[in-house]
Formats: C-alpha cells, structure tokens, sequence
C-alpha cells in the first residue's frame, strides 16, 4: 500500500539520519552516560541502610536507570519538532508534499523517528548501568514490558512536540517547549526521587504523570516489586490520544512553509 | 489523454492583501517546452505552487495532466514532477537513498531499474553511493531532475533552474533539459528571468509580470511583434536612400546625424539586398540590432527585466503584515 510505504520511506530516512549524523548521535549516548556516572554516584556516600531505607535499594544507580531512561524518552522527542522545523526551513517538506503521500505519514515517520531514536539508549544505558554494580534480574516478560512503555512514552512525548511546530519554521520553538516542558515534567515524577519525599501537591501531579508510570515500570522490574500491568494501559492510552491527535491534526494543517 | 498538458484559466492568488496573481491564464501542449518569463516577484512560483497543487488558488481553476488541481490533487502529484529553484535534497543520504525516498512517496514499485537507468543517464551512477552532500552544484541539480522523473511523470515543473550556476553548468542543463524533454517525451514547464535562457529552451513563452501575463508566443514571434531587426549604417556623407523603400523586406528607414536606420524584417535577408541598391563606399560601419525578449518585455512593461525585480525584503514584509 502506498500510504505504507511512504511511511517506511520517510522512517528509514529518519533512521538513517540517526546514525549518519554524528554529534547528535554523541550527545544521544554521553547525556544519559553522564546522568549514571555523575548524578547516580552522587548519593554513594550515604550509609547503606538509609539508601535501603530510602530507596529500596543499596545502590541508587538502579533506582535512577529508569528515571533516566524514562527522561530520555521525554527528551529525544523534542528532536521530532526540530526535525520537522529543519525540513520546513530547508524546503524538503514541500518536496514531500508535492507528492501523493499523505501529510500523516509524515507526522508519523517524525514521531517513529524520535521514539527510535530514544529506544538505542535502552541497551547502551543497561551495560552503563550493570558496570555500575547494578544486578539485572531475569525476568524476559519485565524487559519486554519496560521497554514497550519506554516506546509508548516516546511516541507520546514526540507526538505532543512535534505537534507544537507542526506549521512553524521557527527553530528556537522546539528548544523553548522542550525548556517549559521538560524540567517541570521531569521534576514532578518520579524520576529521580520516590513520590513520598514531595510534598502533597507534587505527589497529585506525579500520580498522573505519563512519565511517572514509564519509571515505575522499569524500577518495579529492577528493584524486584513488579507494578501492575495497568501502568502499561496508562501509557498505552497517552500514546494513542497523542498520536491520534497528531495525524488529525496534521492531515488538516501540516503545511510545506 | 487531451492535446493539453497544463490549463490555467483565470488563476488568482492573494495573500491577505497582497496579489501574487491577478488572473492569469494559459495553456501548455503536450511535448511542449514551455516557460514563463519575469522578473523576480512576478507570480512565477507561486502559479508553479498552485499546478502543483502545493498551494491553492484563491479563484480559477487548473487542469493538469487532464486532472483539476483543486479537486483531485493526488492524480495530479502523481503525474507531475518537481525541481524547486533551490537545490532541495536530504545531504545526510547518497543519491541512491535520495531516489528510493522518492520512489517511496510517489509509489513506485520497480524503482530500482528506474533509477539506474537515471543515474547512468545522468553520468551519476559511479557517485550513486557518495553522500549527496560532498556533490558539485551541477551534479545536484542532475540529481534533483533525476529525482524528478523518477515516476515518470507527464509534466516537469522546473522552477528557475539554472539560477545561480556557472555558465558551463547552465550550457550542460540547457542541453539537458532539451534531451529530457525529448527523450523522455516529457511536458516541461520552466520559470526564468534569464531572456536568453526562455530564447534557448521553450517552444513558447508567457512573459509575466506583476501577477499578469503580457504576452505568449514563441520567442520568435514575440520578437518580431516589437517591430523587427534594425540594420543600422553609419555613413560618411548623406546618400541616395531612395531606393531602399522599394526593397520587399523594409518595413522603414530613418537617418539622422550620419547614421541611417534601417528596420528590416529579417536581417540576415534583408543586407545583401541592401548593398546592391546602396553606394557601400560611402558607409563606414554596419551594425545589427535584434529584438531579445528583453525588448520585448521593455516594449510591454516599460521596463527591463533585471529593473523589474521586486525588492524581496519588502514584498515578505508585507505578506507577513498581511497575514496578521
């Protein structure tokens, strides 16, 4: 079908982009390199037992895996609206609207894109982590589980950005949301601290979230107390509405400049 | 399949306050090499926007490859090919991937030996797996035609295509251009503001302006509508001109300070008919003067093409006042 292969078109041109462009390729693996390294040894002077206590583990880099990774996701979807903000100014989208493929392939091709782009972190931050003390359990069906919602956070963060420039040419706005956008998210699940150190009303906010449930997933596997599926429901219903709302929208206004 | 390949009738385009087009209408053949000549700002691009059906019309309507552009804009994007005035590749993939994306959103499934047979015409098969990034101006803008008629489409829409390249380049895609448009028995519809490039290339031209059309025709018949050539004598003392109104091929003569005017209908015919009737001792010097399209859009507009360029920074100043 040609709708199916103008999609696969366009992602396999964002693929390539992925891994021919180097320094953003870099800066994909060294951030969340250097988050492990430096923000997850940053507490190992604690005494065991209040990190036990605290955390629920001895060793705080496998508390903070899956916030980082879940962060990730959030951050690498902001290259989605840069991505598409580049095609406007440079004209490749009007040479991909002069032809028959549909505007929601585009959309979707920006969004797989980024949600690709976050997933290659998965394995690389794993092996940092494990070099860091971290013990994996063996459990496929938690792995699979994590990464899906790692995915499913992805394509709802790249399609909510990508959304935000979906008619600008402006390349300062993407890096503008992102700002407004990611802290505060990042802030108020949680990432990198458990949702009974905040105050009541940060713990309202992180109990919905997106980010909080992705985290959760992850850290349920890793620190042995598995979440309910329901958390994957949660993200699965996020990433579709967002998704959902992108092709709508960008089949009405996705415009070449 | 009619004997048109593109329709325009009426088209209008504003935007907000601003008229890129004030109406215009024209019809290009089938096989045809057909240009529209103007000046910067004249409403070049934004007719090539709307016949591809990048862009709607305000009013008017367009037949393209016997599909209305307005109705039915996939059939038309899908008989029609593209090659913007700036280069518009992806510089991070080889030609070879720049041609299989485009095989993908137009849907073509033997892509393949397509563009093979595309790079080999074009000379671009050993670079086919070099980074388009690291390629020449020329090579480009070869890949951009080759990307182009990929799908082979029944039009190719070529907006100012050899602006700012070297001459040789320009020399190579004009030849380029005639051998596509005859080889791959492609419609092909160019804009300019080069006289000399729509002198070269089209069978017939529009000149363009302002958002109207001035005139069409092919660029000889253009010429000769602003009156002829012009054999101009300059002569030592006054001579006998009298026989020279009697010549077939004279349309008028005037003389004035030495020098005599002469305009013909043909020069190349009219000069050996005009020595003999001449006493050539007397003349010092001959010169020729023929019609460019440039003359012909001095007569239309007033103006030379090159003073006509609209002033860019204010024409986006006002589409930008004019979208608020």
């Amino acid at each position: 079908m040609s709708a199916l292969d103008a999609l696969w078109g366009l992602y396999k041109r964002e693929v390539i982009k992925i891994y021919r462009r180097i320094p953003p390729l870099v800066m994909t693996f060294i951030q969340p390199i250097l988050w492990i390294v430096f923000f997850g040894s940053s507490l190992n002077g604690l005494p065991k037992e209040a990190l036990l206590q605290m955390f629920g583990t001895t060793n705080y880099v496998a508390f903070i895996l899956p916030g980082q990774l879940a962060t990730s996701m959030m951050f690498t979807g902001t290259f989605s609206s840069m991505s598409i903000v580049w095609d406007r100014r440079f004209g490749f989208l009007k040479k991909i609207l002069v032809t028959p493929a549909p505007k929601e392939a585009v959309f979707f091709s920006k969004v797989l894109g980024a949600a690709t782009r976050g997933l290659i972190q998965v394995p690389v931050m794993i092996a940092a982590a494990v070099a860091f003390g971290v013990v994996l359990p063996a459990d496929a069906l938690g792995y699979v589980e994590w990464i899906v919602g790692l995915m499913l956070l992805a394509i709802g963060f790249s399609s909510i950005y990508l959304l935000v420039a979906i008619r600008s040419s402006d390349w300062q706005l993407p890096q503008l949301v992102a700002n407004i956008l990611n802290l505060p998210l990042m802030f108020t699940s949680t990432a990198l601290f458990p949702k009974n150190f905040f105050p009541w009303w940060m713990r309202d906010i992180a109990s919905v979230n997106p980010l909080t449930f992705a985290v959760e997933i992850g850290r349920g596997l890793l620190l042995g107390d598995p979440v309910d599926v329901i958390s994957l429901g949660y993200l699965a219903a996020f990433a579709s509405i967002a998704l959902a709302m992108g092709l709508l929208i960008s089949r009405k206004y996705l415009t070449a400049e | 399949m009619s004997s048109e390949a593109v329709v325009a009738e009426n088209l209008v385009k504003r935007y907000g306050d601003v008229t890129a087009l004030a109406g215009i209408s024209f019809s290009v053949h089938n096989g045809e090499i057909f240009g529209l000549l103007g000046p910067n700002g004249a409403g070049k691009t934004t007719t090539i926007k709307i016949l591809t059906g990048l862009t709607p019309p305000t009013s008017g309507r367009a037949i393209v490859a016997g599909f209305d552009v307005v109705k039915n804009p996939n059939e038309v994007k899908r008989r029609v090919g593209w090659v913007s005035s700036e280069v518009i590749l992806d510089d991070d993939l080889n030609a070879w991937e720049n041609l299989e994306l485009q095989a993908k959103l137009q849907g073509v499934s033997n892509w393949r030996e397509r563009a093979t047979e595309l790079l080999k015409y074009f000379d671009l098969l050993p670079h086919a797996k070099r980074p388009v990034g690291n390629y020449s101006t020329g090579m480009r803008k070869k890949l951009e035609i080759a990307t182009a008629l990929l799908h082979s489409p029944e039009v190719l829409f070529l907006d100012e295509p050899t602006i700012g390249l070297d001459v040789n380049t320009r020399a190579m895609l004009w030849d380029l251009i005639r051998t596509v448009n005859r080889e791959f028995g492609v419609t092909i519809l160019l804009t300019t503001h080069y006289m000399e490039e729509a002198d070269a290339l089209c069978n017939r031209v529009a000149i363009i302006n302002l958002g109207r059309i001035m005139a069409i025709g092919a660029p000889a018949e253009l010429k000769s509508s602003v009156g002829g050539e012009v054999v101009e004598l300059e002569v030592e003392r006054p001579i006998d001109l009298s026989r020279l109104r009697e010549l077939p091929d004279v349309v008028d003569v005037a003389a004035a300070d030495g020098r005599i005017r002469i305009t013909v209908r043909r020069a190349e015919e009219a000069i050996p008919q005009i020595v003999r009737v001449l006493d050539f001792a007397a003349v010092k010097s001959l010169r020729v003067e023929k019609p460019t399209l440039d003359t012909v859009f001095m007569k239309l507009t007033g103006k030379r093409i090159e003073e006509s360029h609209m002033d860019y920074r204010k024409f986006y100043a006002m589409i930008r006042r004019a979208r608020q």
